[in-house]
């Protein structure tokens, strides 16, 4: 690791002037940041320590029924809220399903958004990657990329966005609350992420400086809690990164869909929401068949990137589970594994 | 300055704040019983609590830890529930190797806060960010939820003389991994010690040459020296064969692997560390590398290395009767392929160790499972006399096979020798997968044949194993294969063949099983099929072929004695219809999830296959009444020390309690041998026990007393028969074993290993038929053990054995270059291991220790074969590409539905 300034601002509009200058990045938790650091994939001059700025960490209930989550939240502790988990009960899944207990005790809400991809070549600086390098290629076209990316990616770049927690917050339309030092403004989640294109190390709408503050969920979020799951396809039981996930979120009024929303997760290099698959879905009785067409929607501009079909296949099946399972009602107390697509279901699917 | 509160006193820490709280604790206070195992948040050695959290020490940067409450595994005897974990933790034998350990216990420290008496579940859950590679999880599961039973209870008793074997005792050596003192290979270099850090090859194949690197010295302050092959003081070559010194300590222009060693960075860590790759004078010409054995056996293909010009490192064969014709005119036929992935050793302790110049001799402390060949390599590269080397093994964390090759051993040694300082190592997590040996990746075709009334008739079994760019242990892999590719059945006619190739991977080495777990998920497929061919249950099938003593093998060796299969088959013939049962009625109902139930069955070696492989074991009682035991096996946490330390104890008729261990130093101990191959209970304990009844001999000689002459030993007074003895002089009992064999021949006949262990295990089990995930449910195992000297650490080594034949079959799947750590590799977290049932069969072998044979090995061999059958059996897919990740599975049900 290189010598670098360590900053500790005591104020948003300091920790902003402190990072606009060139070369600074924000240190979170650091659980991702630091072991970036370490493998020498970033190389930040100066860090600004958000650890100690006051009025980040708050979990409020908004007056118009919404909620307002602080960046520096830690996921542990959201997760853990009751009112929260009780209202949102699909962002506690997907928390409870990231990482591990230590992580989940550690990382920040604001970190988890801005997490860098897994890809390894993008993790390893002997490789070509133009998310880390630009311009300098793509070691995973034609490498390992049985995992990588088979929506929105581009020729430049084919990672993937590994966060669980953006899954159902993209899905329920959540807000991202930005300072900068052009002021304060506000991004949906589904825009805040950008595709890859021909500048894949663009990863965030964030100009330099800019911070993210807090995180806003809509009161009309709420009206999903009874049909709302999220289910994660991993390669060992727990403690993995997605293969493929989903969220799904239904409002069922008089045995139809009176409102749907649909995200998929390890598919892109953002979390990636499904509103035509949605909109398929209001009005339809929710079966079998509504769902399978709703899968086939979500994934029908998907192409493989690489040794990755088999990842389409699956994005439609957990999708069509994650429907099934919100369809079947949000069970009373989050299964004893989060996510897990094995998790017993009341609706009877395993039979 | 930061100001901590560390278990429970206050301490002011001048480091930068971005300098990790794991750095802070073990290098600036000295704690260093909280391990590093990748720092990157993957493994979950380094958990402390903060502020009551569990957290990865590795990744909290110091700055933020400002004022924080830190719990360590230091401070935890000093509250009642941490004491009365660490009890719990002994008597259920949860810490193994004990490097995850300190880890494990603050994870557990944090829900037993919160609930005293925790569900499973929360166990589970608490647990789930913590990797232990030893102990398959179960016990350690127990042993939290049973803390609170512990709160008032004293230790239990060690048990009396006479009465070691057979008991369930805790851990001669358990202490020590408890409360955080147990010092690994990083944990006890001398503080002034210069750092070691290799520059390894980011190429699998490339010429390279280093300029001059004055100017890179003196650009780092600090930096002492660069160390390349041209400083070897002796010979530039180190591997496991005497006549086979294969691999470079420091590379001479070619390398043929990523992670060949170019040169190393000698100096302050700072220093080193500073060093950024690109700044190193290295011009590169890469090559196109030889990136599987279908390219390096093909016409034309480049050598890897002149000494095998057609790149086939070693063949083993096995041959007898006439197989093809057998299989003509056998009534069922089946067949197949298979392809298994390279595997990680993935112990949870990296390569570590520090050596320093004494004199005209070098001693190298590092964390090792064969001391004695360190010895001779470390001798061998700096060209010195055997005597002018002494090798003290730190604690092991962890081995299974990795860590019988050397690795921070030579470099140390030479930079040590050269520079008349202390030098230390440790390999960080990406380097150790990068650099350490693995498991062979198998191409296996076979096929196999039985009579009308499922007896089986013909064997014809065909390996190719990828044995990587150096020689390693592949000659073993190809040799153990052949002679265990029947399995534990008769099979009159063989034809079998095993070839380890070269190429351009990491070399693949020995793991846990030789190569005969990957034969082995062969073998077991094919009789499933023969037995459905035959209409016959496939528990029966094996019964029937089942090898019993009197039998002959495929290479001509008759089993004497202590063949336990058809006694573990026939114990797990009711839990095998109980659960087919319950899969069956879950199966009745429908739906994407199909139910399975699978068995396999195994069998094992024990010790080197057709060679002499001696152990001696020495026992010292000196006239102070000083009890020594001198015992050279390393234990890497399978429990050696324990389990020699009963057989010891019974055989002299003291208890276990009066014994002062002297354990693996070359100086201090004599040589028993590696710790492979699953040969320290049989072979040095068989070796233990003649010490024992040497050291009897001698003291009944002494006091003229009878053979059932009774000793004591009190405050250093040693009677006999209530009668005093006095002693002049020490005596000792020395005692030394060498299992006899034959070596095989050219058509691998002979007698190969003078006992062998037998297994069968059953595993129950869930394929969501949509999503290709699978969730274990149990796992059913019956080991024939010839003798449980511990039953507490034989299940122990089940369990482990079992998780790790679970990452084989399920999830792990090393791609050289992209998946060097733990998040990319993915082995076994607590979650993954499914309800075990172990059930012990004895079946003595009048050659061992009371009748004990070996256990490390066996439990892992017959795992994944019996997953693979249950896959079978809920799906009719057939697994042919492992491990078995969701994808595969799909595909293999999708072949099965295309076949019809
Ligand atoms: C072993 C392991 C397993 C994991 N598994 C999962 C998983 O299964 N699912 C999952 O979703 N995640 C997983 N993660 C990722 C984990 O969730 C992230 O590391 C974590 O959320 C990052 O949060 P942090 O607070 O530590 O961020 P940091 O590491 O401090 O920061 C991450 C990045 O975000 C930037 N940043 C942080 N906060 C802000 C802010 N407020 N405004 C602007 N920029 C900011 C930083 O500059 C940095 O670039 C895993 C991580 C590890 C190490
Ligand atoms: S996929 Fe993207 S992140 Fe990965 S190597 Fe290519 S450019 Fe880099
Ligand atoms: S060392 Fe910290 S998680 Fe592995
Ligand atoms: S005892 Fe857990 S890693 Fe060895």
């Amino acid at each position: 690791m290189n010598r670098f300034d360590y900053i500790r601002p005591g104020t948003v509009a300091e920790a902003v002037s402190a990072a606009a200058v060139p070369g600074s990045a924000y240190l979170a938790a650091g659980t991702n940041l630091l072991d970036l650091m370490k493998i020498g994939v970033a190389r930040p001059e100066r860090l600004v320590d958000l650890n100690y700025l006051p009025g980040l960490d708050a979990i409020e209930a908004l007056p118009d029924g919404g909620v307002r989550i602080g960046a520096r939240v830690r996921n542990a502790d959201l997760a853990q809220d009751p009112g929260f988990r009780r209202r949102f009960p699909a962002v506690a899944e997907a928390l409870l399903s990231g990482a591990s207990g230590q992580l989940r005790n550690m990382a920040t809400v604001g970190g988890n958004l801005l997490q860098r991809t897994r890809c390894p070549y993008f993790q390893d600086t002997a490789s070509a990657c133009n998310r880390r390098a630009p311009g300098s290629g793509c070691d995973a076209r034609g490498g390992e990329n049985r995992l990588h990316a088979v929506l929105g990616w581009s020729e430049a770049c084919i990672a993937t966005h590994p966060s669980d927690f953006c899954v159902p917050l993209v899905a329920l339309g959540a807000v991202v609350e930005i300072a900068g030092p052009a002021g304060p403004r506000e991004v949906p989640l589904a825009d805040f992420h950008l595709l890859p294109g021909a500048t894949p190390e663009r990863e965030s709408v964030l100009a330099p400086g800019e911070l993210v503050t807090a995180l806003r969920l809509p009161a009309e979020a709420a009206g999903f809690a009874a049909h709302a799951r999220y289910v994660k396809l991993r390669e060992r039981t727990s403690y993995a990164f997605a293969v493929v996930s989903a969220a799904a979120a239904l409002r069922i009024e008089d045995g139809r869909i009176a409102a749907a929303r649909l995200a998929l997760g390890g598919v892109a290099a953002k979390p990636w929401r499904a509103e035509a698959a949605e909109a398929a879905l209001v009005g339809a009785a929710p079966d079998a068949a509504a769902f399978q067409q709703a899968a086939e929607i979500a994934l029908a501009e998907a192409r493989p990137s690489g040794d990755n079909a088999f990842k389409i296949e699956l994005a439609r099946r957990i999708a069509r589970r994650a429907l099934r399972l919100a369809a079947a009602g949000t069970p009373e107390r989050l299964p004893a594994l989060p996510a897990s697509p094995f998790a017993p279901l009341s609706g009877g699917l395993h039979g | 300055m930061t100001r901590l509160i560390v278990n429970g006193a206050e301490q002011v820490v001048a480091a930068p704040p971005e300098a990790r709280l794991s750095t802070v604790l073990r290098d600036g206070l000295g704690l260093t019983g909280t391990k590093i195992g990748c720092d990157a948040g993957d493994c979950g050695a380094c958990t402390v609590l903060v502020d009551g959290a569990q957290v990865c020490a590795c990744l909290v940067p110091l700055g933020q830890a400002e004022g924080a409450r830190v719990q360590t595994v230091e401070g935890l005897a000093a509250d009642p529930m941490g004491a009365a974990l660490q009890h719990a933790f002994q008597a259920h034998g949860a810490a193994q190797c004990g490097y995850c350990t300190p880890g494990m216990l603050m994870a557990a420290m944090e829900v037993l806060q919160a609930s005293p008496r925790p569900a499973e579940a929360q166990v589970m859950a608490a647990l789930g960010g913590v990797l232990c590679r030893c102990t398959g999880y179960r016990k350690i599961v127990t042993a939290v939820m049973e803390a609170h039973r512990f709160l008032d209870a004293p230790a239990a008793p060690l048990p009396e003389a006479g009465q070691a074997v057979g008991a369930r005792m805790g851990r001669a050596d358990g202490w020590p991994k408890l409360d955080g003192r147990e010092a690994y290979g990083a944990d006890a270099a001398p503080a002034d010690a210069l750092w070691l850090r290799p520059v390894r090859s980011p190429h699998a194949h490339a010429r390279f040459t280093l300029g001059d690197t004055a100017p890179l010295l003196a650009r780092h302050p600090g930096l002492e020296r660069v160390l390349a092959a041209a400083d070897v003081p002796g010979r530039n070559g180190y591997g496991i064969y005497p006549d086979i010194k294969d691999q470079a300590v420091f590379a001479e222009g070619l390398v043929r692997y990523r992670g060949d060693v170019v040169c190393a960075l000698v100096g302050t860590r700072e220093a080193v560390e500073a060093v950024r790759v690109e700044e190193l004078p290295l011009d590169w010409e890469v090559l196109p590398p030889l990136a599987e054995p279908g390219a390096a056996l093909a016409e034309g293909a480049p050598a890897l290395h002149e000494r095998w010009p057609d790149n086939v490192l070693t063949t083993g064969r096995v041959r007898r009767g006439d197989a093809a014709a057998a299989l003509a005119a056998s009534v069922h036929v089946a067949e197949g392929r298979w392809q298994t992935s390279f595997v990680e050793h993935a112990y949870v302790e990296p390569e570590a160790g520090w050596a320093r110049r004494v004199g005209d001799r070098i001693e190298v402390f590092a964390s090792t499972q064969a001391p004695y060949m360190d010895l001779e390599e470390v001798a061998g590269v700096l060209g010195l006399p055997h005597a002018a080397v002494r090798i003290v093994p730190t604690a092991c964390g962890g081995g299974f096979g990795g860590k019988l090759d050397v690795a921070v051993q030579p470099m140390l040694a030479i930079a040590a020798w050269l520079l008349r300082r202390s030098v230390r190592a440790t390999w960080s997590r990406s380097e150790s997968m990068a650099s350490s040996t693995k498991r062979h990746p198998a191409r296996i075709e076979a096929r196999a044949g039985c009579d009308a009334e499922g007896r089986l008739t013909a064997l014809e079994f065909e390996g190719i194993y990828d044995t990587g760019a150096y020689a390693s242990w592949g000659p073993t892999v190809a040799g153990r294969v052949p002679a265990h590719s029947t399995g534990p059945y008769r099979v009159p006619h063989v034809r079998s063949r095993a070839r380890a190739v070269l190429t351009n991977n990491p070399p693949s080495g020995a793991f846990r099983g030789f190569g005969v777990p990957q034969a082995a998920i062969a073998q077991e497929a094919l009789w499933d099929r023969l037995a459905d061919a035959a209409g016959i249950d496939r528990l029966e099938f094996r019964l029937i072929n089942a090898l019993r003593a009197g039998d002959a093998t495929a290479t001509g060796q008759v089993i004497a004695a202590s063949a336990g299969l058809p006694a573990c088959l026939e114990a797990l013939r009711p839990r095998w219809a109980a659960l087919r049962e319950e899969a069956a009625a879950e199966n009745a109902a429908g739906g994407p999830l199909r139910h399975g139930v699978g068995i396999a069955c195994m069998w094992y070696g024990i010790g080197n296959t057709g060679m002499s492989n001696p152990s001696t074991m020495r026992i010292t009682l000196e006239p102070g009444g000083r009890l020594a035991f001198h015992n050279g096996a390393v234990d890497i946490g399978q429990g050696s020390t324990t389990v020699l330390l009963q057989i010891a104890a019974d055989a002299l008729g003291l208890p276990a309690s009066a014994f002062a261990l002297v354990l693996g130093d070359t100086d201090l101990t004599a040589d028993a041998g590696k710790t492979s191959a699953s040969r320290q209970t049989f072979v040095s304990g068989r070796a233990a026990m003649e010490a024992g009844l040497a050291l009897r001999d001698a003291i009944l000689l002494r006091a003229n007393a009878g053979p059932e002459g009774r000793l004591a030993l009190s405050d250093g007074m040693l009677t006999v028969d209530g009668r005093p003895l006095h002693l002049e002089a020490p005596l000792e009992g020395l005692g030394r074993f060498d299992p006899p064999t034959v070596p095989l021949d050219a058509d691998g006949q002979g007698v190969p290993y003078a006992t062998y262990g037998f297994a069968a295990q059953i595993a129950a089990l869930a394929v969501d038929t949509e999503l290709g995930t699978i969730r274990l449910k149990r796992i059913v195992a019956a080991h024939d053990v010839g003798r449980a000297i511990n039953p507490l650490l034989v299940e122990g080594q089940i369990e482990g054995g079992i998780a790790q034949g679970i990452g084989l079959a399920l999830m792990e799947e090393y791609l050289p270059g992209r998946t060097e750590n733990l998040h990319d590799y993915l082995i076994p977290t607590v979650g993954d291991v499914p309800a075990i049932e172990s059930i012990l069969i004895e079946d003595p072998e009048p050659l061992g220790p009371y009748g004990a044979k070996g256990i490390g090995e066996p439990a892992l061999v017959p795992t994944a074969p019996a997953i693979f059958s249950a896959i079978r059996d809920a799906t009719g897919a057939e697994i042919n590409r492992i491990p078995a990740l969701p994808h595969r599975v799909l595909e293999a049900i999708r072949r099965k539905e295309g076949a019809g």
